[in-house]
């Protein structure tokens, strides 16, 4: 037995599991229905957006009842998972499920699979027979994503950086890649008897003040570290910037990086895709507003010619959407996509250039580290700050590199920090800015910056 | 001047801890930052392993009330008094008014609180206390 057979085994002797067959499960991908596989639509449908909404309910019922809300008008199910489970307390999410069913209130923020078991969530994914998504914010999911799976859920979002460093104060960043090292094994495993699993790295990160220098270096380090295992295909990701200019120069230095940094690690033969998620700051209270802040990032999307786009609700400001809400939002964001073509297509040379430089040059210095694998390379990097990510909650966070917007509303660096930049490129940046030395005015631009759709 | 700085209970709000940090440095204090997440021995030990002589804690989801009741008998306890205790934010979970909230930490041990205040208000008061506390040199 393979070490990483052994491994699942023990992960997936666990008391909150019913008897896990792990030949069934493979009998079960091999012959799943296409309609599943993400990877599958992304491959047929060159050219057109798939639409993803975002939800997620306790009980089996009401997540059933969303799906077919959603069906007429979604490309991809979202499957959002409860944040019990997302650290690993299924002891809690069993009670809460149930709590949720004998009083028919939510008591989780989201559905708690491993409680479901794969075996009832199967029948559900399959009776919808189009592709669902993972999404959940779980630093080990070693097993959560084995029960995805078995379920038919052909899209496991996540990665050692991105679910961590915007959502945790001290779990273990270097347990983390390990971790998600073993997931990225999975998926490889069961995508060579289909179609791929399809990998998905949460771009927003802290969806404050993010640079996209940042945002592309790490989308880019959590990619190589997928395709390092076997993974053939996968999504990179970034969420509006809230500059229309910085979003399409973005896209096209994200595209252009990732498969050149693919190619540096030998890997010709997956499949990267662009994922794009509208507005994940603070969103206004008036739902007019909202209307209008969602209709621009469906455009965007079109724009930036992004193969996915994850979608916000009017009702973002209050809480957690109805199913209607939700489903009204997806239709005015297909209406929105049907509506443009041809999109004629913007060249920035030298903001474009900038960002290549930028991340060039930090990934020349993450290279440089003198760890012996890649993940050990960008975990010092992380510790190093030269990889930064502002308003991360996590103590292994450098928390120097301090951003502001321009006077076109691009995000800027303001202070570097120890982000391994040249002075060309750092220049560049201070060259867009004009603030004074006092600090207070700094943080009070801030302040607006971060709330600039309010 | 040390100053230990945090926000209070399962709080994660990180973005105005964030720019309390930023500011306390650039009007030249030593910032120890214990961050989100942090429970108020923690903050405690920090202030006597720092030897600081400010304590700001933040809350902004409510919790604070709940937090901050023993900090009476914790500053007994290590004999605290040269420290100044300092808390802003959103501190209550209800509709709490200034009146009402401000005597109410003051009772807690705190010799500022600032609920629902402007930060750079709030840290120009904090400046002027430690003035007339400590005298001239930061």
């Amino acid at each position: 037995m393979s070490l990483l057979q052994r491994d699942r085994e023990i992960i997936l002797s666990n008391e909150y599991v019913d008897n896990f067959d792990f030949a069934e499960a493979e009998e079960f991908v091999k012959n799943a229905s296409k309609n599943l596989f993400i990877s599958h639509a992304f491959k047929n449908n060159k050219g057109k957006t798939l639409v993803q909404p975002r939800g997620g309910f306790p009980t089996y019922d009401k997540m059933h009842a969303l799906y077919e809300q959603f069906s007429p008008v979604v490309d991809v199910l979202p499957m959002t998972i409860d944040s019990h489970t997302r650290l690993n307390d299924y002891g809690s999410a069993a009670k809460m499920l149930r709590l949720s069913e004998e009083t028919e209130t939510d008591l989780l923020n989201g559905y708690p699979l491993v409680n479901h078991g794969y075996r009832t969530t199967r029948k559900m994914v399959t009776h919808f027979d189009t592709p669902v998504s993972l999404r959940h914010g779980t630093p080990d999911a070693r097993l959560l994503i084995e029960l995805a799976i078995a379920s038919g859920v052909f899209e496991i979002e996540g990665g050692p950086i991105t679910y961590i460093l915007p959502y945790s104060k001290n779990f273990p960043q270097d347990k983390a890649f390990l971790y998600w090292k073993h997931v990225e094994r999975v998926c490889a495993k069961y995508s060579t008897i289909n179609e791929p699993i399809n990998r998905e790295s949460f771009g927003p990160l802290t969806a404050t003040l993010v640079p996209p220098c940042i945002t592309i270096v790490i989308q880019i380090a959590e990619m190589m570290l997928s395709l390092e295992e076997g993974v053939k295909s996968f999504s990179v990701s970034f969420a509006q910037t809230g500059s229309l200019n910085q979003d399409l120069v973005t896209s096209k230095v994200l595209r252009k990086l990732a498969t050149k940094y693919a190619h540096k690690i030998g890997v010709t033969d997956a499949t990267i895709n662009l994922v794009y998620h509208q507005w994940m700051g603070a969103f206004p209270r008036d739902k007019f507003k909202s209307d209008s802040l969602i209709d621009a990032g469906a455009m965007i999307a079109k724009m930036v010619g992004a193969d996915k786009i994850i979608t916000k609700t009017r009702a973002e400001a209050f809480g957690i959407p109805t199913k209607e809400d939700n489903a009204q939002a997806v239709a005015n964001v297909q209406y929105t996509l049907n509506m443009l073509q041809g999109i004629p297509s913007f060249v920035d040379e030298e903001e474009e250039e900038n960002l290549t430089n930028q991340v060039d040059e930090i990934f020349e210095a993450i290279f440089n580290d003198k760890a012996d694998t890649l993940w050990r390379k960008v975990f010092n990097s992380i510790k190093n700050g030269i990889i930064d990510v502002p308003f991360s909650p996590h103590i292994i966070n450098n928390n120097e590199l301090i951003t502001v917007r321009d006077k076109q509303s691009n995000i800027r660096i303001y202070k570097k920090g120890k982000l391994p930049i040249s002075d060309k490129s750092f220049k560049y940046e201070q060259s867009k800015l004009n603030l004074g030395a006092n600090t207070d005015s700094v943080v009070n631009q801030i302040i607006k910056d971060i709330g600039v759709m309010l | 001047m040390k100053v230990v700085i945090g926000v209070v209970g399962n709080d994660i709000h990180v973005v105005a801890n964030r720019l309390i940090d930023i500011s306390l440095q650039s009007r030249g204090y030593e910032v120890f930052n214990l961050g989100v997440n942090t429970y108020l021995e923690e903050f405690i030990d920090a202030v006597i392993e720092t030897d600081s002589k400010v304590l700001l804690i933040s809350s902004l989801n409510g919790e604070a009330e709940g937090w901050c009741r023993d900090l009476l008998v914790l500053k007994d306890k290590y004999k605290l008094d040269d420290v100044v205790f300092v808390i802003g934010g959103n501190l209550s979970v209800g509709e709490g008014t200034e009146s009402q909230i401000v005597p109410q930490f003051e009772g807690y041990g705190f010799d500022l609180v600032f609920h629902q205040k402007d930060l750079m208000e709030g840290l120009d008061t904090l400046h002027d206390f430690v003035q007339n506390k400590f005298g001239g040199s930061k």
